[in-house]
């Protein structure tokens, strides 16, 4: 009996996999387990405990917290797992073979669909540990867990299907080489939307806290119940029926659950076969043309001797505006910064105005850094290699980087802060700290960024969000978070210094308000600032040593 | 500009990925204007020796030099008189051709005005490019990826060029248009080492050639003292080849596999 297509094509799949993982440095991977455990067996104890303590408090909120989950849980995946199923279902190379191949476009959705489920599958882990945890506090039976279990895999089956006929549906319509982006981009858009729109329901939970008064809770649940209709909560609705007992409810909305899956999934696996060959090694390829205005004639440069630094910003300039990718990666992003900007302008209860300011400016420069400067060096990709050939030192190259980055991120970071500041009516030396921080914040964040993804670059990734490993993503938030941290205690220990001073004691400090200790807080307020400044210099100057010793090939541009 | 006689020069060179050695102490020198053949089967470590002579792959040990500077001691000066074309050349996919060479000379430092300008239509011009104005490089055929990459070298006028298959994906009008610009700077004191799997270029091109196998320099020099070395005063380059690089005859593989199996 001949083996089937789809046995063959995830034997390969696998192989691949061990392969990748034998060829990988054994120190790194064990590292990444390490860490895997020791961070999953915390985060989810914390997550587990958390939500059997609701479980077991709220009874009357748990079909809406469930409910809630499996919503979230779907739209986390719709954006998370987005790109992977685009990757896996229509742009991998490897695709062109089993086109070519004697193999059914359904042997090829279905050998194809466990990895496209992979992201997918990895937030369902977090969200089958709170669900977990719900169960535990209301002494569910063990067939809650086996359910859950089932319908978090249905789910996650339902939500890559979608997103493979969402996918579908797009290539009909939108050019084959900006599909995957515009699909990208609005899923992510529709995302942030719902992401924020969570948000503002939580502040308006939380932001009701009182001292020695619980949240209100009514808002929250109350915005849970109002979506309890949508597909994504009928597995939360059969799961909290279980809890209950109601053996009727639990088979019915488990029933529709399915019906729905094997619809979605059907229709995808139809759609899939008539889309397959539209978007087959065209998608996120580069436009042929960018240009479809009446031809100028060339611009003669002015005279002057060629700058190199120049160069790498102006071509970094006309790239960002042609990569249609990045621009559909980096407007949603912007969207969520502002929203966030915007949502951050009420200060917390509390909470000083000035010291809201500081915080929202901090927060802006390590997402603009973050955003911008991480992948700075990375998104060269294969022209790297021209740079290592140019007469231009790795140092000069990080330089110029850091120069490009540093406009948006300042000018956005300056603008943001600035209209926080004047609107909520601070003063204007009180605004002229928030620009100073700014700055100081910009300038660190971004070198401490650029260095970040000159440490651990993956060159060869056509996708900015893969284009920084591991290390140099930790490298970068670790860096930025000590740097943000040292700064803004320097600033709280200068107006520390200043309040004592003045002879005006701090309620709850155990420091008298004498020149000594004022003295003593500036001390450790320069010290702080040379902290947060040595963090920028041993990240530069480990990029710089990385830069330079760069050997590998890059094979894909 | 150094004194040196030689533009090129390999100082046994050596250059190993773990147990694995994908060259083992490489020695040859280049004179100036000279055009030099480096020939070697698949996996001989041809590109390797290329790149480490062109500053991309540290030596394991040796020195490679450029215009007798020292590739990793001196790397701004050996750079700016080095041009090197990679099989695949480096290109920046979402720049226009115009754009690229703009870029390319503004890495080097080269002065800008009209003359530039000039220099870039001729370019553009001889390669068949100036009308994809507004079409993106990544956006380009093999062939003309690799026509950008020569242009992109050509711009500059190194004293140096490090070519790896550069006339891989040209089409025969473009090959031997390539083929004919080769001598020409040649001529004019450019020194081109040229890494090729096409015989009858290297026959044609080159004064001398060196064959590389599994890592190691086998032979070195003009075709008369290559046939000496091989003892074979008729034998074409092919034949030479592959004597030197020694391996089961092509016919008794081919009778091997259409063998009838047991």
């Amino acid at each position: 009996m001949s083996r089937s297509a789809v046995g063959i094509i995830l034997r390969a799949e696998w192989r691949a996999w061990r392969n990748r993982i034998a060829k990988a440095n054994p120190l790194r991977v064990v590292g990444l387990v390490v860490f895997a455990l020791l961070g999953g067996t915390v985060f989810g104890g914390f997550l587990f405990a958390l939500a059997a303590a609701a479980g077991h408090l709220l009874p009357s909120a748990r079909d809406a917290m469930l409910a809630g989950a499996f919503t979230a849980l779907s739209v986390l995946m719709l954006v998370v797992g987005f790109p992977s199923v685009i990757a896996t279902y229509f742009a991998g190379r490897d695709l062109m073979q089993l086109v070519l191949a004697p193999v059914r476009s359904i042997e090829i959705f279905l050998a194809r669909s466990l990895f496209a489920m992979s992201a997918n599958l990895l937030v369902a882990v977090v969200f089958l540990i709170f669900v977990a945890g719900v169960g535990a506090g209301s002494g569910a039976s063990p067939l809650y867990y086996l359910l859950a279990l089932a319908l978090v895999f249905v789910q996650v089956l339902l939500v890559t299907a979608l997103q493979a006929t969402f996918m579908a549906a797009v290539l009909r319509w939108v050019p084959a080489r900006i599909a995957r982006d515009v699909a990208v981009a609005v899923a992510s858009i529709a995302g942030g939307g719902l992401y924020l729109a969570w948000n503002l329901t939580l502040r308006q939970t939380l932001g009701s806290f009182a001292p020695r008064h619980q949240p209100d809770l009514s808002s929250l649940v109350s915005s849970l119940q109002r979506i309890e209709w949508v597909p994504s909560s009928w597995p939360g609705h059969a799961l909290s029926a279980v809890i209950e007992g109601n053996a009727s409810a639990a088979l019915v909305w488990t029933g529709v659950t399915l019906v729905f899956a094997i619809v979605v999934v059907g229709a995808a696996a139809l759609l899939y076969e008539r889309t397959l060959l539209a978007g087959l090694g065209l998608l996120g390829g580069v436009p042929s043309r960018w240009r479809t205005r009446r031809r100028k004639p060339p611009r003669v440069a002015a005279a002057g001797a060629g700058s190199p630094g120049f160069a790498i910003a102006r071509k970094d300039w006309i790239a960002y505006r042609r990569d249609i990718r990045r621009l559909s990666r980096f407007l949603p992003a912007m969207i969520f910064l502002l929203a966030y900007a915007v949502l951050l302008i009420r200060p917390g209860r509390g909470i000083d105005l000035f010291w809201n300011d500081v915080f929202v400016v901090a927060f802006v420069s390590l997402f603009m850094s973050m955003m911008f400067a991480t992948t700075a060096i990375p998104a060269e990709r294969r022209g790297y290699q021209l740079l290592r050939l140019a007469p231009v030192t790795s140092w000069q190259l990080i330089r110029a980087k850091v120069l490009f980055t540093l406009v948006p991120v300042l000018a956005l970071t300056g603008v943001i802060s600035l209209g926080l500041s004047l609107a909520g009516g601070n003063s204007p030396w009180k605004t002229l700290q928030v620009a100073l921080l700014a700055v100081w914040l910009g300038v660190g964040c971004v070198c401490i960024g650029v260095s970040a993804g000159a440490i651990d670059p993956n060159f060869e990734s056509a996708d900015d969000r893969r284009s920084v490993g591991i290390v140099g993503t930790f490298a970068a938030m670790g860096g930025e978070l000590a740097f943000g941290l040292f700064s803004v205690g320097a600033l709280a220990l200068f107006y520390l210094a200043a309040s004592l001073a003045a002879g005006n004691a701090v309620a709850g400090l155990p420091v008298a308000a004498t020149p000594a200790f004022a003295v003593a807080s500036v001390v450790i307020a320069v010290a702080l600032a040379a902290a947060g400044a040595s963090v920028v210099v041993l990240m530069l100057w480990l990029a710089n040593s990385h830069l330079r010793g760069f050997e590998n090939s890059i094979v894909s541009n | 500009m150094s004194q040196t006689p030689h533009a090129v020069e390999a100082r046994h060179l050596v250059k190993g990925y773990g147990v694995v050695r994908a060259v083992q102490d490489v020695s040859f020198q280049v004179p100036r204007g000279e055009i030099f053949g480096f020939l070697g089967a698949n996996g001989a470590g041809k590109t390797t020796t290329l790149r480490m002579l062109c500053g991309l792959i540290r030596p394991t040990a040796g020195t490679a030099l450029i215009d007798g500077f020292d590739v990793f001691a001196q790397p701004m000066e050996a750079k700016a008189r080095l041009g090197y074309l990679d099989e695949e050349p480096f290109i920046h996919p979402h720049l226009t051709g115009r754009e690229f060479l703009d870029y390319i000379a503004d890495l080097y430092r080269m002065p800008r005005g009209p003359e530039r300008h000039r220099r870039m239509e001729r370019l553009l011009g001889l390669f068949e490019l100036a009308d994809r104005d507004g079409e993106l490089v990544g956006a380009y055929s093999h062939g003309m990826k690799q026509k950008i990459g020569l242009a992109s070298l050509l711009i500059r006028e190194p004293s140096v060029l490090l070519l790896d298959e550069p006339t891989n994906g040209l089409d025969p009008r473009s090959a031997r248009l390539v083929k004919d610009l080769l001598e020409e700077l040649a001529t004019r004191g450019t020194t081109v080492l040229l890494s090729t799997h096409i015989l009858e270029v290297a026959q044609a091109l080159c004064r001398r050639i060196a064959i590389m196998d599994r890592g190691h320099l086998v032979a070195t020099g003009t075709m008369e003292e290559l046939r000496t070395q091989a003892g074979s005063a008729q034998a074409t380059l092919e034949d030479l080849f592959l004597r030197l690089t020694a391996g089961p005859e092509s016919s008794e593989l081919i009778e091997r596999l259409l063998a009838p199996q047991p």
